[in-house]
């Protein structure tokens, strides 16, 4: 998945990054929460192109995180399980962002 | 410990601007809402205009009661039916619910609670006002249907103002329907 042939950032600002968000589904999960109250585990899926199983191992991280809350419920008799960012998973996204924005310049 | 290189850096913002971009910022209003209680609006307006002119008797008012009653139950079994197949709700769409309820609560409140204030065509007028509060704040968003929706429901206002009683009922409901109902209708017919 990485591209060998860019260069590599440099070893201090690469601490800065947010590990947890490196993940690109990760970070499109926290993305698609910035503008919305709660999204639906199904409409997730759909939204970033990703299996059931795959979504829920990453949207487990970070919950467990603090990033993202989960709530489960049912509606009409069928199980609902609903996403919303957190203040820190909004923090924690908008820095990464400017992390990975100084990086761009960085490497330009 | 994971890294990241220029090249995947970019990847990853490009992802973000494009979900930011793609996730809808359009108001989810509800073309059906619109439509019912901008007839119901209407109807009642013109209701009250057709009693006030002494072509119905003041016992026609139960009708529009039973109206009432009926655009309610509408809303109720609407907005169940909307939450049960609902699987996102934007931050914008709780904004629009929570102007939508300020403005509707609180000319549903003026209207019954000050009557004494907004009597007459006043009480009609209010609920005019608050249709074009709720049009113009969708148009905000970028909705030029919803702006021209509201700016008939504003125009109706001012020309109610201006013609005789007998009339003023008749061109506030032209409004509430051409405006409101008419804006469902817009909305329904572009695929809502």
């Amino acid at each position: 998945m990485r591209a060998s042939a860019s260069p590599s950032v440099s070893p201090a600002t690469d601490r800065d990054v947010d590990e947890l968000l490196l993940s690109k589904i990760r970070l499109g999960i926290v993305a698609e929460l910035l503008t919305a109250e709660w999204i639906a585990f199904s409409e997730l899926a759909r939204a970033l192109d990703v299996s059931n199983g795959n979504l829920g191992a990453h949207v487990a991280r970070l919950v467990d995180a603090g990033y993202v809350d989960e709530e489960k419920s049912f509606l009409n008799r069928r199980p609902l399980t609903r996403y919303r960012l957190t203040t820190r998973g909004r923090d924690a996204f908008v820095a990464h962002v400017e992390q990975l924005q100084s990086l761009l310049k960085a490497n330009v | 410990m994971e890294s990241l290189d220029g090249a995947q850096a970019r990847e990853h913002i490009e992802m973000v601007e494009r979900i930011l971009s793609e996730s809808s910022q359009r108001l989810c209003s509800g073309a059906g809402y619109f439509i019912v209680w901008g007839l119901y609006s209407g109807s009642a307006t013109i209701g009250f205009q057709l009693i006030n002119n002494g072509v119905l008797p003041p016992a026609a008012l139960w009708g529009q009661g039973a109206l009432l009653l009926a655009a309610i139950v509408y809303t109720i079994l609407a907005s169940r039916a909307q939450r049960a197949a609902s699987t996102r709700r934007s931050l914008v769409q709780r904004e629009f619910l929570n102007v939508l309820a300020l403005t509707i609560g609180l000319a549903f409140i003026a209207n019954v609670g000050a009557f004494n204030l907004f009597h007459g065509w006043a009480a009609s007028a209010i609920w005019s006002f608050a249709e074009a509060i709720v049009l113009l704040y969708i148009g905000m968003h970028g909705n030029r249907r919803a702006q021209i929706c509201g700016v008939l429901v504003v125009v109706s206002m001012i020309v109610a103002n201006f013609v005789h009683g007998d009339l003023a009922g008749y061109v506030l409901a032209a409004g509430m329907v051409a405006g409101y109902a008419g804006f469902g209708i817009a909305e329904r017919l572009a695929g809502d």
